[in-house]
């Protein structure tokens, strides 16, 4: 009340205004939101398909504008959808790789179904990476690139780079990847011993359901959601607001099924021997040393990560590549400040890409 | 940040603290891997029954159907596996020198 004496009248009128008209905004959104209609189109910076294999797929950003010899290659994760590193224009880390002068490709798994269940680690580490990665140098026709892997893309990563002669791989960013998992927490901790069996969570197409691992996402903070729809209610005037809100909804509850074979090995391999700690792993027959790889390593990390802790994330820097070669870097934000978010473009995507310049050559020189 | 937000969130940070404890404690997890044992132990029981019903009508249960569509997935998975071994043979051919 005494706020409102302060102003003058033109003051007050002017709130008015703003109040009726966001109260319109609100009902006219809250109409939208509720129907689902107005949905953002998600990932739809323009990419065309330059390789695939099987479900997965090897998108190349167009771009007018590349300055790097060196392609970027990101491998993402197997449990969740690629286009949250590409989410909005103007909210897309793809995009903001792309206008800093890179030339990005994104390799994307697709969605699991029966015909991948017996997908496993050799599957995309020996199958499908080798390939993309010969596909990349035939499109580019540059012999080495950088490969950004994203939380589990990290593993799968890392394990290409030190399992394969002549890999190509000049820098390897890790992005929230999980190594120690002993210190993955809530995640993983219904698999541990003596618990569920990875065989329990399998459905009949030989997948785990993209439903169950949507449930363990879930239970990290089960009552956020409440917090999430209250801000939600108080900016639904606002259409950035509701666009972003709801692309990440979409990509929080759009989760894929994780191919059986693979699950079974993560849960056994990272989950119960924690085997990733020993700094080696034997994958398709043979011992793969992670010291292997002569590529430059970033450690990527994010504070304040609830997916991959920073505990579990943090030793991966001084277990893969050559300790001369080893870089790390601490970033604000949680699991998806790698793709988007205020702190994304802020701080996260001009660190990240700095380096990744700082570690490439211009093209021409 | 109204006043009224303010106080849903700080209220949903009151329940949700003790509720992510909750959640995240072992004594959790193992009820839930209990729970989970128990309720497969349980399905099992009653398909078992409702199976030999059907099976006495002469009609499919959902368990037969059920493998029947387990059996299809490891024979197109196996048909792919016969694929991309005869497409490594033809590259290992079209690779040798003539």
């Amino acid at each position: 009340m005494t706020v409102a004496l302060q102003l003058s009248p033109a003051d007050l009128l002017a709130r008015v205004n703003r109040d009726v008209e966001r109260s319109y905004l609100r009902a006219r959104n809250g109409i939208r939101y509720v129907r689902g209609s107005n949905r953002p189109k998600l990932g739809t910076t323009p990419k065309d398909v330059v390789w695939k294999r099987d479900k997965a797929q090897l998108w190349r950003y167009r771009s007018d504008g590349v300055r790097f010899a060196q392609p970027l290659l990101i491998v993402t994760s197997l449990v969740s959808r690629s286009y949250i590193l590409d989410l909005l224009p103007g909210s897309s880390a793809v995009e903001f790789l792309r206008d800093r002068g890179f030339d990005v490709f994104m390799l994307d798994w697709g969605i699991p179904d029966e015909l991948d269940a017996d997908n496993s680690l050799e599957t995309y580490v020996d199958e499908h990476l080798p390939r993309a990665v010969a596909a990349v140098r035939r499109e580019t026709g540059c012999e080495e690139l950088t490969m950004a892997g994203y939380c589990l893309g990290g593993v799968l990563a890392v394990l290409y780079a030190n399992g394969h002669e002549d890999t190509g791989v000049r820098n390897l960013v890790l992005m929230a990847t999980p190594v120690d998992f002993d210190e993955m927490g809530p995640m993983v901790a219904a698999l541990r011993d003596g618990r569920l069996d990875p065989d329990d969570l399998v459905d009949e197409t030989g997948n785990v359901p993209a439903d169950v691992l949507y449930s363990g996402f879930f239970m990290l903070a089960p009552t956020t959601i409440v917090a999430q729809r209250a801000t939600l209610l108080e900016h639904l005037w606002n259409d950035e607001f509701v666009r972003g809100f709801q692309a990440m909804a979409q990509w929080t509850r759009d989760q894929v099924p994780f191919p059986g074979a693979a699950f079974r090995q993560v849960v056994e391999l990272f989950v119960r021997r924690n085997a990733l700690m020993e700094a080696s792993l034997r994958v398709g027959g043979r011992e793969i040393d992670f010291t292997r790889t002569r590529a430059t390593v970033l450690n990527a990390m994010a504070e304040n990560d609830t997916v991959v802790p920073r505990a579990a994330a943090a030793p991966i820097g001084a277990l893969v590549g050559r300790p001369d070669r080893r870089d790390e870097l601490l970033l604000r934000g949680g699991h998806v400040t790698f793709g988007t978010g205020r702190s994304a473009f802020r701080h996260s995507l001009p660190s990240l890409a700095s380096w990744i310049a700082a570690h490439s050559d211009e093209r021409g020189s | 940040m109204s006043t009224w937000l303010k106080l849903v969130l700080r209220l949903e940070r009151a329940i949700g603290g003790p509720v992510e404890a909750a959640v995240h404690s072992d004594a959790y997890f193992d009820v839930v891997a209990e729970l989970n044992r128990g309720t497969r132990r349980l399905t099992d029981a009653v398909e078992s029954v409702s199976k030999r019903g059907l099976h006495l009508l002469n009609l499919p249960a959902g368990t037969d159907v059920r493998r029947m569509r387990e059996q299809l997935a490891r024979m197109d998975r196996r048909l792919l596996r016969i694929a991309k071994e005869l497409e490594q043979l033809e590259h290992a051919r079209d690779a040798e020198p003539v």
